[in-house]
């Protein structure tokens, strides 16, 4: 069994492109579509890394990374914030709250696996 | 690596296209509510992922028009944009644009043709005036690359080792935010080979005063690869806020070695041997390089900066502006789309719901055999299956039952626009949005629906000084609405404009011959004439309400969905335009009835009761085309003769009586043989001029039975019936 | 609690089991440093270590450091392969200084 990796972006599309290319690449992928639902799904069971979009509807990506850092379970489960070039601000607050790592949208397959590479290999 | 993307593609297709409706209804809030902020955020993160998800895809053109509506987007949300009319107009432009996109690009494959590239250059500059000016002062985070040239070498030249160098001592906080050091270095070792490492962990304090969450280690290493700095700096990109991180290319100076040395917390003395023990220097270069570096020190005390991108130093804190978060995180937003459903393919429905169809086939089949054997437990079981059956049948309708909601809002856009160029303002009133139907009537429904709510604003709503002068609210109304009725849906178009001209139809209707000169049929039945064929163009009626183009196309379209459309009027109050639709078009609760031979289906919603034929009525059916229903006048059709079956009527005969839109009508059959549901098998093109059919079925026995055409029948009785009447007032 | 203590001729023998990661750090490093502070020989057994960071590995130096610290000793036996690929990466199995043996089924068994 691969690392779970649990992505959560209100695009089903994003969604499914990087669970291919995770899966591809080995991990597990377990999705979320907002902050909210994403929350739902840490119920437990062990997850390796978080990728999470920052603008979502019911709950957005910075505050989800604070709800995460909450979480006795997940509070050092690394994050990949996916903010875009012209959301500097966000990146810093999505730093603030903990998700130190980012991508960059739009992005590539493999630049999100790169990413991924770096803090956690299948 | 190569991804198989293409289910992926067809998910941002419909993602896309429902981002954009979303978009579009958004934005036609914001013209009545403009400060709306949950508003203008839902249409920010519709560009926003519509953007995000075409760079997956290399969808360039998309991206690239798409980022100007964003940046205006943030712009708006940020405040710095005021929400005003002609924006809201570009905006919605570019949301037609951006389908045209997404229809083109990345549905086809394709490239935009030179109208489409001209209509794109031109939102661009009308966004443009939205855009902040472009200010060159952006701070560019310029890393000093500097140049190896640039450092004057203060001897000791270069050093002997191929590879590259790299220095770590990771920051106490990096694996609280969930960076594990060891993890970039596993990543590391994938771009190239560490030739040696060095755990250092002299910075690891007491054990009391150890934190077992910070983190305390270092590495020193020497690697071996061909990937260029700016790859290998990337590995500890996310690490470098509060870690330190020097990186040596192969062949570095001396100096900078050196310089290296120095910079470390650890003593010099340690890091020499580290470095000479590694292979990173010879113990000779490290001799020289540090009795150098001490001669040629600075008389200031400073030292030659290192010539390194990445000597990223402690760096400070982001301070977090606590306000703005919580700004941030209030959305309202309660519709969690996604979670609350599951995306299936129309096709996968049709074919689960065509297969329930055989199923309920082949129930009643086993149903009929049942009885025929009358073996009462497998009655029984036979009875129990079809109520499961049943259940099923309904459970998969239901799976494709889609609120008309989502169709009534397209209109938002049309009635804007349609007013806009008629200069008429009117206001569109949904309600019943939720009242669901089958998928494949919503989608066979929009065009009959454009032409009547399009006819509504051009013919039925007068212009504002019209209205003035009658004494009505300048502003017209047009209301959808829909809602559930014994087995249908209907949907009606309702506006407060002036409403028909009762007495220019009837004189036109008998210009045409389509009603006897000394006949005045009802009002309602007049105002139906407009439906007629050959009612339409008509400039007669244009100047009155005009509500005659193309009528009977919006009346032949309904019929084929097997429904009906009416009209009622009053003079100066407006007009309802009432469609009624059956819920699916797949399969139907039938009454089975037979004549002769043959067995026919009615639909069972519209079955009222059904009585005998007395020897009575049956007498008078030869003189008259009606029955006394307890003292009601019920026209009737015999259906033997109808469809012209041979062989006399049976003994006993029946009637069942049926009823549409408002009106009843008796059709009279030899035989009733009970419910029956059956899945309607659409008749060939050949039969499509048969009157009174709608379909076919097949039985559990293997045969073939026709489905009436109810709304048919009732009418060509009803009128039958008038005619009678008429020609009777006429004799009087 | 995943660290199990039990007495093997007067030496003792720790069993470590499950993660050894920044989740479980502070409460090892608590109990190891107990232990440490015991006057005995004794053998940290890691056969059943699933998961290990930097955060376990830093946990393993300073309980070596005190178990120097105190003057005894401190052996690591049993690495599991979770546990033998962090000390190769960061080339540490000789500060250590254990024989680094593949626990085998056979072993445990006893």
């Amino acid at each position: 069994m691969g690392k779970a990796i649990l992505i959560v972006d209100d695009s089903a599309s994003v969604r499914q492109v990087v669970s291919i290319a995770l899966k591809g690449a080995g991990y597990d992928v377990i999705e979320g579509c907002d902050g909210k639902d994403a929350l739902t799904k840490l119920n437990g069971q062990k997850i390796h890394l978080i990728i999470s979009d920052v603008n979502m509807p019911n709950m957005d990506g910075i505050t989800f990374v604070k709800e995460v850092k909450k979480l006795p379970n997940y509070k050092f489960t690394p994050i990949i914030m996916l903010t875009t070039e012209s959301q500097e601000g966000k990146k810093q607050e999505g730093q603030a709250a903990g998700a130190k790592a980012w991508v960059v949208k739009p992005f590539q397959p493999a630049q999100m696996l790169t990413a991924v590479a770096k803090l956690i290999l299948p | 690596m190569s991804l198989d993307l293409d289910q992926a593609l067809q998910t941002y297709i419909a993602e896309a296209r429902e981002l954009l409706q979303d978009m579009e209804d958004a934005l036609l809030r914001l013209e009545a509510d403009p400060n709306d902020a949950d508003t203008i955020g839902a249409i920010f993160r519709a560009a926003h992922t519509i953007k995000g998800s075409a760079g997956l895809f290399g969808l360039d053109p998309i991206v690239s028009f798409t980022h100007i509506v964003e940046d205006v987007l943030d712009r708006v949300r940020d405040g710095d944009v005021v929400i005003e009319a002609n924006l809201i107009a570009v905006l919605l432009e570019s949301g037609d644009h951006m389908l045209h996109l997404v229809n083109v690009v990345a549905a086809q494959g394709g490239q935009l043709d030179a109208e489409a590239i001209a209509r794109e250059n031109g939102l661009r500059i009308r966004l443009q005036a939205y855009q902040a000016s472009q200010d060159s002062s952006k701070v560019s985070h310029a890393v000093q690359v500097e140049t190896e040239t640039s450092f004057q070498s203060s001897g000791g030249g270069f050093v002997e080792t191929d590879n590259w160098h790299i220095s770590l001592r990771f920051g106490q906080n990096v694996m609280r935010d969930g960076m594990d050091p060891l993890s970039f270095i596993r990543y590391l070792s994938t771009l190239g080979e560490i030739v040696s490492i060095t755990t250092m962990f002299d910075a690891l304090p007491l054990a009391d005063e150890m934190d077992a969450e910070s983190c305390y280690l270092g590495f020193e290493i020497d690697f071996k690869s061909d990937a260029d700095k700016a790859t290998i700096a990337g590995v500890f990109e996310f690490a470098r806020e509060g870690s330190l991180v020097h990186i040596l290319p192969p062949h570095s100076k001396l100096t900078e070695y050196i310089e290296l040395i120095r910079s470390l917390p650890e003593s010099e003395t340690r890091l020499g041997e580290i470095l000479v023990a590694t292979g990173a220097l010879t113990q000779q270069e490290l001799e020289s390089g540090l009795s150098e570096q001490q001669t040629s020190a600075r008389p200031d005390g400073s030292t030659t900066p290192l010539g390194e991108i990445l000597v990223e130093q402690r760096s400070v804190e982001h301070e977090v502006v606590q306000a703005a978060l919580d700004k941030q995180t209030q959305s309202k937003d309660s519709k969690n789309k996604e979670s609350r459903y599951i995306r299936v393919q129309a096709d996968k429905l049709d074919e689960l719901i065509n297969m329930v169809g055989e199923l309920v086939i082949a129930g009643a089949g086993v149903s009929l055999l049942a009885q025929r054997v009358k073996d009462n437990p497998l009655q029984e079981a036979a009875s129990v299956m079809s109520g499961l059956v049943e259940e099923i049948r309904d459970g998969a309708l239901r799976l494709r039952m889609v609120p008309i909601g989502e169709t009534f809002n397209r209109f938002q856009r049309v009635v804007r626009d349609v007013g806009r160029e008629l200069g008429k303002d009117i206001e569109l009133v949904i309600t019943g949005a939720d009242t669901e139907l089958d998928k494949t009537v919503v989608e066979k429904i929009g065009d009959p629906l454009m032409h009547l709510v399009r006819n509504a604003m051009d013919h039925g709503i007068e212009s504002a000084s019209i209205r003035q002068e009658k004494g009505k609210p300048e502003k017209g109304t047009l209301r959808l609405n829909a809602f559930h009725d014994s087995g249908s849906i209907v949907i009606e178009i309702v506006d407060d404009g002036g409403g028909l001209n009762r007495d220019r139809i009837l004189q036109k209707a008998r210009d045409r011959g389509l009603i006897a000169p000394n006949v005045t049929p009802p009002d309602q039945e007049i105002y139906n004439m407009i439906f007629e064929a050959g009612f339409s163009t008509a400039e007669a009626i244009t100047n009155l309400s005009g509500r005659g183009v193309g009528m009977d196309v919006v009346k032949r379209n309904i019929a084929a969905l097997r429904g009906t459309v009416s009209l009622d009027s009053a003079v100066g109050q407006g007009t309802t335009v009432s469609i009624r639709l059956p819920l699916t078009l797949a399969i139907i609760d039938g009454f089975l009835v037979g004549v002769g031979k043959s067995s026919y289906i009615v639909p069972l919603d519209m079955v009222h009761e059904c009585i005998e034929l007395t020897e009575n009525d049956r007498q008078a059916t030869g003189e008259r085309s009606y029955l006394n229903l307890r003292g009601e006048v019920l026209p009737f059709v015999m259906l033997r003769e109808h469809f012209e079956i041979e062989g006399n009527g049976a003994r006993r005969a029946n009637v069942v009586v049926v009823s549409c839109a408002g009106q009843k009508a008796g059709l009279v059959v030899d035989e009733l043989m009970g419910e029956f549901q059956t899945v309607i098998k659409p008749l060939g093109k050949i039969f499509s001029t048969l009157r009174g059919i709608s379909g076919s079925t097949i039985l559990g026995s293997g045969e073939v039975a026709l489905i009436l055409d109810v709304p048919s029948l009732v009418q060509q009785a009803v009128n039958r019936e008038s005619q009678h009447v008429s020609t009777r007032q006429l004799t009087h | 609690m995943p660290i199990i203590a039990t007495n093997k001729n007067g030496q003792s023998l720790l069993h470590i089991e499950g993660d050894m990661t920044i989740y479980t750090a502070a409460d090892m490093k608590s109990e190891l440093i107990a232990h440490m502070a015991q006057p005995c020989e004794r053998e940290i057994d890691l056969s059943e270590v699933s998961e290990m960071d930097s955060a376990g590995l830093q946990i393993l130096i300073l309980a070596k450091r005190e178990a120097e610290k105190h003057g005894t000793s401190m052996r690591l036996s049993g690495h599991s392969r979770a546990v033998l690929d962090v000390l190769d990466m960061c080339n540490l199995a000789s500060y250590f200084g254990d024989p680094v043996v593949l626990s085998c089924n056979e072993k445990k068994g006893q």
